[in-house]
């Protein structure tokens, strides 16, 4: 079990070398000069210009310019953004409320996915079940960026049932909408999933074996179906609460949640790379840590993948 | 260079009604009409900063300020704040367009505009009880000047004697080092309410440029470590932080009963930072804002959002077709005027929205603009294409260039593309590009074909539309165009301290700009402004739209 979990994240080393190094070559490629896009088409006097080239180490070439940005991640200097905010400041406050906003995101999905998927695939066929399917047909069919705008608009302006948008009412109020919303467009997927996977583990041999042995029905169901219906359902929720930083970047700007989202969007359009780079590592980490959580959750509930 | 208070400049693929940039050192411009700002109205602000019955909310379209230093500013959101914390030396009166002095005593050039004499009113203080003097604002203005402070006001003062030898060229790469020389020798303290300016060659519309905002002066204690006061600014203006203001939090302002001048109605303002624009008006229809601007999304809806909560007025700014000075193809101006008169301004204002066709180099709110300048502006096709061919026709595309930065950049590339196309019969074709890779293209000169360009002034004089864009050395110029009468014309206008001669020499350079045609005039644009039924935000011909100086009902 160590020595998987050590081997994992020797792995990771490399694999974090590649990305961090492609997300910066993406920046760098991007067209356009940092400082000019910071300053707008407003000529700045050469000496202005020069010194913030050199407090950036924009001067210098590609892979110095990475190298120095991999050092300041690695020895937890961060310095400053071009606009003059202390990244570790930023950090400080934008991780919480980054992290409370998926975290209650994913439990309203995981809540209503996990329910919905098994009811309906116990009751396959019933009245919850084809509901079930079209309801999540259709919400799977709707983009965020609409669903986000439709939901602020109703539910906070028109309804005033939650603020518009900000984080002046705090936790969980100022959330709750933007996570209801995340929450309801996810939830589909993972229903659907767990509906199909208990349909097909209803229908294995071992579960009519154990039918056949005189098992009670609710031993069946929660010994024998759900820890192997649960396998694919585990990863898809592993790689979902990684990939939820992605959809940050949307949600937060919509609803001006001065999250993780709002400060990647803000880095990438000022192409400030180190900034970049930085929130790509968070992200690469957190996704590395939440996958090997998922690895070994995987060999708990199924002996035949264990990692002795 | 530096702007004014009222406007600041930008050249940018478009002028849009609201402040776009989002952390921009330029920003955005468009004075007054800027101002974004917004008031609680008190029922539903659930932030508790409505309370009270002269309370303003004012929300701002664009990140939260990292810190509040006038000198080191020159983006909207920025200047929004320091306008109402600090007080300029002159600032221009909103009902007839004149200068007034705020701080100033008074502002006197010598005879040929070289030199300025500034005297001070008596009897004003900083925040913290200091008395400002002329000392404050000769060293706020040497701290600023010096390359190595890395302010970026610091443009402003290069027309000052002694700018250069504070701004070394510093060799690429390397850090500006702090000069031995501290001080502008053009700026000398006399007594203790009096200094004065002495400008590298004379120049006539300096005093206008004294109501910028970037422009204040800072007490000696922040001059010494202007660091430590980022987020605790003081200030010589109507209102002081009324509380902490940290990282992220809305800017909460209160009355201070120090000021001495004229102050706008409101007994507390709240700055908010909301960056999506079209989650800022979802705010203000939600009423936990008052006063919100218009986002170009919301152009077409608007007064039906708002009925009777609206004002808008004039934007202050141009907005230009651009012409490459360095392809050979466009160097006829019969070709340049072929082109403007092909342009049929009223469709195109039309589709653009709260627009109206533009016959003239200079913005409609300058002292000095004439409606109709252009002789070249009015549509007809005919008329375009007999200019065409005298000049002897086009050979090629015509290549448009437009932002995809923008979400309309292709449309009204393409409008403008198929006016050009019918009226001309000429073949088009459409680039789309980052704007900021536009800019650089045509600073390089590397650019083919046309662009969209806009400027807002920084000063309000038409000079700092012609200067910027006209002259062979303007730091806008970026159609590279050079005509050596124009420069000696605004030369003359420069040196010329009656102010109606002056503006009687731009208008003859705007004029001489008019036949060469760098530039096609094409719209104005409006800004729009949604406020809530207790205030009436200023409105000015002048100076635009102010949430600041809003009256309460």
């Amino acid at each position: 079990m160590i020595r998987f979990v050590l081997r994992r994240l020797l792995a990771a080393i490399p694999i974090g070398v590649i990305v961090t190094l492609g997300v910066f070559a993406l920046v760098f490629a991007m067209p356009g000069d940092p400082l000019r896009e910071l300053a707008g088409d407003k000529p700045i006097p050469a000496a202005v210009l020069a010194a913030k080239r050199a407090q950036f180490h924009l001067d210098e070439p590609f892979l110095v310019q990475y190298l120095l940005s991999m050092k300041d991640i690695l020895t937890g200097n961060f310095g400053t953004t071009f606009a003059g905010a202390d990244i570790a400041d930023q950090l400080r406050l934008r991780i919480p409320v980054t992290l409370k906003l998926t975290l209650l995101a994913n439990a309203v999905q995981w809540t209503l996915g996990l329910i919905f998927g098994i009811y309906a695939g116990f009751k396959r066929n019933g009245l919850i079940d084809r509901s079930l399917l079209l309801v999540t047909l259709v919400l799977l069919a709707v983009p965020g960026l609409v669903a986000y705008f439709a939901a602020q608009f109703v539910f906070g302006v028109q309804l005033k049932w939650f603020p518009v948008s900000g984080v002046l009412e705090g936790f969980p109020n100022s959330y709750l909408l933007p996570a209801l919303v995340i929450g309801v467009l996810g939830f589909a997927g993972l229903a659907r999933l767990m509906r199909t996977s208990i349909v097909e583990t209803v229908n294995a041999d071992f579960v009519k074996t154990a039918r056949a042995k005189g098992l009670g029905e609710q031993r069946v169901l929660w010994r024998h179906i759900l820890p192997n219906a649960l396998l694919p359902v585990v990863t898809f929720i592993g790689l979902d609460l990684a990939g939820m930083f992605g959809g940050a970047i949307i949600t937060e700007s919509i609803f001006n949640l001065p999250g993780l989202g709002q400060f990647m969007f803000q880095a990438i359009k000022l192409k400030e790379g180190g900034v970049v780079v930085l929130l790509s590592t968070l992200a690469f980490l957190s996704f590395i840590v939440i996958n090997l959580l998922v690895d070994l959750l995987y060999g708990i509930l199924d002996p035949r993948v264990r990692h002795v | 260079m530096a702007l004014d208070p009222p406007a600041e400049r930008r050249f940018a693929e478009e002028v849009g009604p609201t402040v776009r940039r989002l952390t921009g050192v330029v920003g955005v411009a468009l004075g007054l009409s800027l101002v974004l700002a917004s008031c609680g109205d008190g029922k539903s602000s659930g932030s508790g900063s409505g309370d009270g019955a002269r309370s303003t909310v004012i929300a701002i379209a664009a990140e939260p300020l990292e810190y509040i230093n006038p000198l080191n500013e020159n983006g909207s959101p920025g200047i929004q704040v320091a306008m109402a914390m600090f007080a300029p030396l002159v600032t221009t009166d909103p009902n007839t367009g004149k200068l007034l002095n705020v701080m100033a005593d008074s502002v006197t050039p010598d005879k040929n505009s070289q030199t300025w004499t500034i005297k001070l009113k008596p009897g004003n203080t900083f925040q913290n009880g200091q008395p400002l003097t002329a000392k404050d604002y000769v060293d706020s203005w040497n701290l600023t000047a010096q390359g190595s402070t890395a302010w970026k006001n610091n443009g402003f003062f290069s027309k000052i004697e002694g700018y250069d030898a504070l701004n070394p060229e510093t060799p690429d790469g390397a850090t500006p080092k702090p000069t031995a020389v501290k001080a502008l020798s053009g700026l000398k303290q006399v007594d203790d309410l009096t200094f004065t300016v002495k400008l590298k060659v004379p120049f006539s519309q300096f005093g206008l440029t004294l109501q910028y905002f970037g422009l204040a002066p800072l007490p000696e204690e922040v001059r010494k470590d202007p660091d430590a006061y980022k987020r605790k600014p003081i200030g010589n203006g109507p209102y002081k932080l009324a509380a902490d203001w940290n990282a992220g939090d809305d800017i909460k302002l209160a009355k201070w009963d120090g000021y001495k001048q004229t102050a706008p109605d409101a007994d507390a303002i709240t700055f908010r930072f909301i960056p999506n624009a079209d989650t800022a008006y979802n705010e203000f229809q939600a009423g936990t804002v008052d006063f919100v601007g218009v986002p170009s999304t919301k152009i077409k809806s608007f007064k039906d959002d708002a009925p009777d909560q609206w004002v808008t007025s004039v934007s202050s700014g141009a907005n230009y077709l651009t012409l490459p000075a360095w392809d050979e193809r466009f160097k006829n101006p019969k070709l340049r005027h072929a082109f403007s008169m092909a342009i049929d301004r009223k469709a195109y204002a039309d589709l653009v929205g709260l627009a109206e066709p533009a016959k003239a180099l200079v913005a409609p709110d300058m002292v000095g603009y004439r409606a109709d300048a252009c002789k070249y502006c009015d549509f007809d096709a005919a008329k375009a294409k007999q200019l065409l061919a005298e000049a002897g026709g086009f050979s090629g595309p015509v290549n448009i260039n437009y932002s995809t930065t923008s979400a309309t950049g292709q449309i009204f590339a393409e409008a403008l593309g198929n006016m050009i196309r019918q009226n001309l019969g000429l073949e088009v074709k459409y680039t789309g590009k980052q704007g900021s890779e536009i800019t650089e293209l045509a600073d390089t000169r590397k650019l083919d074909g046309l662009r969209f360009s806009g400027w807002g002034h920084d000063y309000p004089s038409i000079e700092d539309y012609l200067t910027p864009m006209f002259k062979s050395t303007g730091d806008a110029n970026f159609s590279g165009y050079s005509n050596p009468k124009l420069d000696q014309v605004l030369a003359q206008g420069d040196a010329q301290p009656d102010p109606d001669a002056a503006i009687k020499l731009y208008q003859q350079a705007e004029d001489i700009a008019l036949e060469d045609m760098p530039l096609i005039p094409l719209i104005t644009k409006s800004d729009a402004f949604l406020h809530s039924a207790k205030i009436e935000p200023r409105v000015s011909k002048y100076v635009g739209v102010s949430a600041l100086w809003a009256t309460f009902k």
